[in-house]
């Protein structure tokens, strides 16, 4: 195959990776060069983006530190019972019955007529004496779920996700400064692209728990209630952002060596309009799985698909408009070399 | 880069298909085997391939049933930790067989050999703790005469409490005994418990004195003394009702134990063996025609009588079957429209790319599939979502190597040219970023709390195969299609234009 051939002969040109400057080759044998890429000036205008992401992080983490958060069953621990009733009882007819037990209960009322109903911790004994009860005053009940946590776990709960967070932030970062410090600039360069990876990370970290904050305490929805599912989702955001960052890391990489006569802003600012239909893409494909699942999942994985969705999004975007533009400020704060 | 594109390699991805492929539609490929019909329930499902069971191993909330975490308190002193954990799993694995649930998982968990946790499919959580938490006790009696009793296993007599219970046995174990062929149960007693053992053996040999082997007057009911599981003064004097006394004395039931309608009988007998000498000492030696099945079982029944510990349930988790089924069509719903949407939509953007990469798509989907039959993978609705999630992560390798091509294809490369420079360029940002997803996974895999362990496992087995997929298969399918000049066009590519060699 000629061609094949064709592709040894330019690639010997483009695809060294030189540990030094010195070694680039000519650029003019490189026929990437110039790519016809639309001069969108990301970097130029990074405060802009910056400050629309505080615009979102900022009254999630008021919210976060004066409301909380809307607590699911798993992390405030209590005896949960799912149920659906033969006869169809109104919501304040199921309230009124929960009330009269004394034991502290409460009802939500689901999206398939069902019944959510949650007590403080109850005994085997005591759970299966509300069951009779409420069948005694409401008529047949089906018992769809019954989950029980303890303080005990609650506490774990919330001690692994924490511990999980911190874990995986921590080991990124060393990742990162590994891999990336083969950039000219070395070890200390990689150690920014690592940070800046982590600091768009815990930027969508605190994008997810803030919305949910606001969601479940301002808003009082549901969907806003953390649970185990949610720490699944926050942990797979941390991968997902990092995934994407490293995009458009690896790309200001490969260009750094092979477009010297660039500044490091024009670099980065090419880089993130090459990577940009790619992020975009991706996520819009992941999106739309989730959107999937938010429709036809089922309520148990709905507030799991949203939260996906918004760390998704907020992936995405600090990405192309906070990771890299802060590599840059970054950079101009504490030059390499 | 080369030996991706080398018969060899194309050989076994093809192998790999086929293989998943077989694993997938494992229970179809039985049933045509047998000439059996492809729908409805048939004997030997899921099928046994030497020994591979091959079927979807479903978590609770999928199939539904009880999860239980315990605490485990107040552990004996002075013995391993290990050991009471894993005889207290013993009999509550005893006391779950009595439920009669079809794959019980009793795992030990926990530092310190703390924790254990119980899955059960089809048992409600009251069952459950029931079962598993009885307190039952294990009582001795000896026998008395009463000419009013006609039934039960020693018609003139009924037993008579002794003092003797559970809570003088330190323990109870299988071995072989000294001659070394047959199996025996040693039970060791506390201190009062010998002295109280000692003295009801000294009676029981005074009461007819004799070598039980020679002498027939030596084997008289009085020289028993018998073990029951909960046996009650009420029980003993409902003797002299002999449908009573017959049901009492079968086999000790736990589950009947636990599930008692009022006026129903269940069984508390273990074991009624003759005393042959006074025993003191504190030791005995329980002998008999056992073999090592019976040994333990017999074991393990005057332990249950005492858990070692106390549980405390931590928490309890019950989802219905009907929920769970639910559960599992909404998901396979919810993973075909998403993968329907990605699918059309790649074939829209990128068109023959976007093609073949929804082919590599189907493999990919096939392969994991038949990964979680074969590991096996014991899937949770959160599992799943991984699996789904994983597949949009699928696409971004793809996406990766389609952006770069139509790159290349601009900058004036021939296709060939573009195909192989696209995947050589976008393989670090490819590996890099997946590799993050894996190191999450990792951490999740290790530091996260149970639920969440299923979706990194799932999710980590999807990036590794989607890895495989967009870089061999999807590599291949373009460098095999794009042999053919048909096409080789702009518009079939997705580019503005194509060089022509």
């Amino acid at each position: 195959m000629s061609e094949l051939s064709d592709v040894k002969a330019e690639e010997q040109a483009a695809d060294i990776v030189p540990e030094g400057p010195a070694k680039v080759p000519d650029k003019e044998a490189e026929p990437v060069k110039p790519p016809k890429v639309r001069r969108l000036n990301i970097i130029g205008r990074r405060n802009l983006f910056f400050a629309l992401s505080l615009i979102i992080i900022v009254p999630g983490i008021i919210s976060m530190a004066t409301h909380g958060f809307r607590l699911g069953i798993d992390f405030a621990g209590g005896t949960e019972l799912t149920v659906t009733f033969a006869n169809h009882p109104t919501l304040p007819q199921v309230e009124a019955a929960v009330d009269s037990e004394n034991a502290n209960g409460s009802v939500i009322q689901t999206t398939g007529g069902g019944y959510i109903l949650r007590y403080p911790p109850l005994t085997a004994a005591q759970t299966t004496n509300v069951q009779n009860d409420l069948q005694g005053k409401l008529g047949p009940m089906t018992v769809a779920q019954i989950l029980e946590v303890g303080g005990t776990i609650a506490g774990e709960t919330i001690e692994f996700s924490l511990l999980a967070v911190a874990i995986a932030a921590t080991g990124l970062l060393i990742l990162l400064s590994i891999w990336f410090h083969n950039v000219p600039g070395g070890w200390r360069a990689g150690f920014q692209f690592g940070g800046s990876a982590v600091a768009a990370l815990l930027h969508d970290v605190f994008v997810l728990t803030g919305i949910f904050s606001i969601l479940g305490k301002v808003f009082g929805l549901r969907i806003g209630e953390i649970d185990a599912f949610f720490v699944t989702a926050v942990l797979t955001v941390v991968g997902f952002s990092v995934h994407d960052t490293v995009v458009v890391f690896d790309r200001i990489r490969e260009n750094l060596r092979v477009s010297q006569r660039l500044s490091f802003e024009q670099v980065v600012n090419l880089s993130i309009m090459q990577t940009a239909a790619r992020s975009i893409i991706t996520s819009f494909t992941v999106v739309l799985v989730l959107a999937a699942i938010l429709i036809a999942g089922g309520p148990s994985l709905q507030g799991l698909a949203l939260a996906l969705m918004i760390g998704i999004v907020s992936g995405t975007y600090s990405s192309i408009f906070n990771a890299a533009p802060l590599l840059v400020v970054w950079r101009k704060l504490q030059p390499v070399r | 880069m080369h030996i991706v594109l080398s018969g060899p390699i194309r050989l076994i991805i093809a192998a790999v298909l086929v293989f998943s492929l077989f694993i997938d539609g494992a229970g179809y490929v039985y049933r045509i085997a047998n000439h059996l019909p492809l729908t409805g329930d048939v004997a030997g499902l899921p099928p046994n391939f030497g020994g591979w069971q091959l079927y979807f191993h479903k978590g609770l909330d999928l199939a539904g049933g009880t999860h239980i975490d315990y605490q485990l308190t107040n552990f004996p002193a002075g013995q391993s930790r290990a050991d009471v954990q894993q005889r207290t799993i013993a009999v509550i694995n005893k006391r779950v067989n009595a439920l009669g649930v079809n794959e019980p998982e009793i795992r030990g968990a926990g530092t310190d050999y703390n924790r254990i946790t119980v899955d059960l499919a089809g048992v409600t959580a009251a069952q459950a703790q029931k079962t598993i938490g009885a307190v039952s006790k294990l009582v001795y009696t000896k026998w008395v005469p009463d000419a009013k009793v006609t039934g039960g296993p020693e018609p003139g007599y009924k037993p008579q409490l002794t003092g003797l219970t559970g809570d003088d046995i330190n323990s109870a174990s299988a071995t072989i005994d000294t001659t070394g062929v047959s199996w025996v149960v040693n039970i060791g007693f506390t201190s009062r418990g010998a002295t109280l053992f000692d003295n009801l053996t000294r009676d029981n040999v005074a009461a007819c004195p004799g070598d039980v082997n020679t002498s027939a007057t030596a084997n008289c009911p009085q020289r028993h003394l018998t073990i029951w599981l909960d046996l009650t003064q009420q029980d003993i004097d409902n003797w002299e009702d002999p449908s009573y006394a017959g049901k009492v004395t079968a086999p000790y039931d736990p589950g009947c134990l636990a599930t008692q309608a009022a006026g129903t009988v269940c069984g508390k007998f273990l074991t009624d063996p003759i005393t042959i000498q006074e025993i003191p000492g504190g030791n005995a030696t329980i002998s008999g025609s056992f073999t090592q099945q019976s040994a333990n079982d017999l074991a393990t029944g005057i332990n249950s009588g005492s858990l070692p510990v106390d549980l405390v349930a931590l928490d309890v988790t019950q989802v219905s079957a009907t929920l769970g089924a639910e559960a599992v069509k909404l998901s396979l719903a919810a993973g075909l429209l998403g993968l329907s949407i990605v699918v059309l939509f790649m074939i829209l953007y990128y068109r023959i790319p976007g093609l073949l990469a929804s082919l590599a798509l189907l493999f990919y989907a096939g392969v994991v599939l038949a990964l979680f039959k074969f590991i096996p993978v014991t899937l949770t609705l959160a599992g799943i979502t991984g699996f789904i999630l994983s597949v949009g992560m699928a696409v971004d390798a793809n996406v990766l190597i389609f952006e770069r091509f139509k790159e290349e294809i601009r900058a004036g490369r021939t296709i060939a040219a573009a195909v192989d420079a696209a995947v050589r360029r976008a393989w670090p940002a490819i590996w890099n970023s997946n590799g993050s997803t894996l190191w999450t996974c990792a951490i999740l895999g290790f530091v996260g709390p149970s639920a969440v362990k299923g979706f990194a496992l799932t999710l980590a087995i999807g990036v590794l195969v989607s890895l495989v997929s967009a870089i061999v298969v999807t590599h291949n399918l373009l460098a095999i299609v794009l042999i053919s000049s048909r096409f080789r066009r702009a518009s079939l590519l997705g580019v503005d234009r194509v060089r022509t060699v």
